[in-house]
């Protein structure tokens, strides 16, 4: 963790690195001679390349080093090279405690226990993991009650407390880890299901009847509404708080007509307005106007244009179809040309329509604010 | 001699469309589907107008004009794109294109743009005149260059008649104008779109996503 000293070495003697921390700090209660250990170690392997392969973790092997650890840590003390025989046991049996409880190949403290699969050497390790534990926090308790005159009852639940976090805690963070990833890799299916199910029902069928249609015009119809729609739910136009703009409004209308009468609308706003009584007139007026266009100019589209002026607003239908002579309206256009005036007259607009035979048509609504 | 033409797409089927459409008229010089081959190969090829996509990985059609245009600033650009989005358009024009069109456009209005923009006009689309005038709506002239920062009132009219659908020709006719002066007017307003340093165009036009 510091100089990756404890990590090398037990990839070289082939134990978890963790027991090997254990071993370094029990020994820094012995004169600090982990500390000393570790840097020389550490200037040992300064300039050593340190991709040496792990060894293998052999329990037998691990078993053997760690009694042959205790048998040299008991003979120091034999020989009375201990500063303190409580600290070096409490220090030895909480590291080697917490090392074992932590143990990664672990499947977790309650499944080591609970689980019948599990393998009897991982029981064996928390079971002496936690005996462990619970010999070093009775006597750090009972050291450190007696010097410092602390009620020893509440000193003992304390350090319980606290063994139980060391012991479990590690395994409640890889539990909620887990839960977490699980959690955003539900929200990401269920993301992936949503966009799967929206391109279905709409791109897909969409393709669909464009390979069964025949028809280059109508597979370009549909091909246009679906771009339209697509383009709807990949930038999201819907305007928020629900207030209803004339540039959505238009552009609902306009679908409408390139729908009902398989002819394209290309629609440019300038500004915008909300659409209240006299604009949803106006409106009204703007969508006669393009079924107009549709229905009686031959053209094979139209151009919606809307624009906010300093007071005003105006509305223009043009297409480049056949037009008329305005003088002379046919029959059949004269009561669409009067339902658009009467509309813009009631919300005191005006309508000027500018036609010749040959040249298009174009409609212009204007509306004072 | 026909004019040489370049094509940048990173949409293999849509690039091969046009290819097929423009091989007639023009010299298609050469096609490239990712920014970096494009910018190496025009600058070797030395296309006279480039039809470039707006949208492509690594930096889009944005990277292919900024990076042409320093080593060749005769190389034309038309952005051609499926994006309507202002912010994209408007960031395009900025970067030296001479125009834009979306790829709707058909193929015989398609050749006059290319046609018009290597004549060194500029190309606008019904929905880009749309874009310039909302962007201009209102503008107060910042300081240090008024005229730059502002429509004329002539500019306004041709942009509206574009706007509106009415090809150059018709624009020049409703407002009893030539051809030319309509070109220039909009050349005009290309300049004005490239150089005012109106910090709001920007703003505008990510503010504004699409119609």
């Amino acid at each position: 963790m510091i100089a990756g000293v404890a990590g090398g070495l037990a990839d070289t003697l082939g134990v978890r690195d963790g027991y090997v921390r254990a071993a370094f700090v029990t020994l820094l209660t012995v004169w600090g001679l982990g500390g000393v250990l570790y840097l020389l170690l550490w200037i040992a392997t300064f300039d050593k390349v340190e991709d040496r392969e792990a060894q293998a973790v052999d329990t037998g092997r691990a078993v053997g080093l760690g009694i042959a650890f205790v048998s040299v840590l008991f003979l120091m003390g034999a020989l009375d090279m201990w500063p303190n025989g409580v600290l070096v046991l409490t220090a030895g049996a909480l590291s080697f405690g917490t090392a074992a409880i932590t143990d990664p190949s672990s499947p977790g403290p309650f499944a080591a226990l609970l689980d019948p699969s599990a393998q009897r050497v991982s029981k064996v390790r928390l079971i002496l993991g936690v005996l462990l534990l619970v010999g070093g926090i009775v006597m750090f308790a009972t050291v450190v009650g007696q010097v410092f005159e602390f009620g020893i009852v509440f000193l003992a639940v304390f350090l319980t407390g606290l063994g139980i976090f060391v012991a479990f805690g590690p395994w409640v963070r890889r539990l909620l880890t887990d839960l977490s990833a699980e959690r955003s890799e539900r929200i990401r299916q269920e993301e992936r299901a949503e966009v799967a199910a929206h391109l279905h029902d709409s791109v897909l069928q969409t393709l669909a009847l464009i390979q069964r249609s025949d028809d280059p015009h109508r597979m370009a119809m549909l091909a246009r509404h679906q771009e339209s729609e697509l383009r709807d739910w990949l930038y999201g136009t819907v305007p928020l708080d629900g207030v209803d703009l004339m540039s959505t409004a238009l552009k609902r209308a306009a679908s409408r007509v390139e729908e009902d009468f398989q002819i394209p609308v290309d629609l440019v706003t300038v500004g915008d307005h909300p659409v209240e009584e006299r604009t949803r007139a106006l409106l009204a007026a703007a969508t006669e106007a393009m079924v107009n266009a549709a229905k009686h100019s031959g053209a094979d589209r139209m151009s919606l244009f809307f624009e906010v002026e300093d007071d005003s607003l105006g509305v223009y239908v043009t297409d480049q179809g056949r037009g008329f002579d305005p003088g002379a309206i046919p029959k059949d256009r004269k009561g669409i040309s009067q339902s658009i005036r009467s509309r813009m007259a009631k919300i005191g607009g005006t309508v000027d329509i500018e036609s010749e035979p040959g040249e298009g048509t174009e409609v212009m609504l204007r509306l004072k604010l | 001699m026909s004019i040489k033409v370049y094509l940048v797409d990173d949409h293999r089927l849509f690039l091969s469309g046009v290819k097929a459409e423009l091989a007639e008229e023009f010299r298609i010089v050469g096609t490239a589907y990712d920014v970096d081959s494009a910018i190496e190969e025009i600058r070797g090829y030395r296309p006279e107008v480039v039809l470039v996509d707006v949208h492509m990985p690594d930096g889009g059609g944005i990277a292919v004009v900024e990076g042409v245009i320093k080593t060749n600033p005769d190389v034309k650009f038309l952005a051609l794109s499926v994006s309507d989005r202002a912010e994209d358009v408007i960031a395009m024009i900025r970067a030296g294109a001479r125009g834009y069109v979306t790829k709707t456009i058909d193929p015989d209005d398609l050749s006059t743009a290319i046609h018009r923009v290597h004549a060194g006009d500029a190309v606008f689309s019904p929905r880009l005149a749309g874009f310039v005038l909302d962007a201009f709506a209102g503008a107060i002239p910042s300081d240090d260059d008024p005229e730059l920062d502002q429509l004329t009132t002539r500019e306004k009219d041709v942009l509206r008649l574009i706007a509106r659908g009415f090809a150059y020709k018709q624009v020049a006719r409703k407002l009893n104008i030539s051809i030319k002066t309509v070109e220039t007017h909009v050349s005009s307003v290309l300049r004005k779109l490239q150089l005012s340093n109106r910090h709001e165009l920007a703003r505008w036009a990510s503010k504004r996503r699409i119609v």
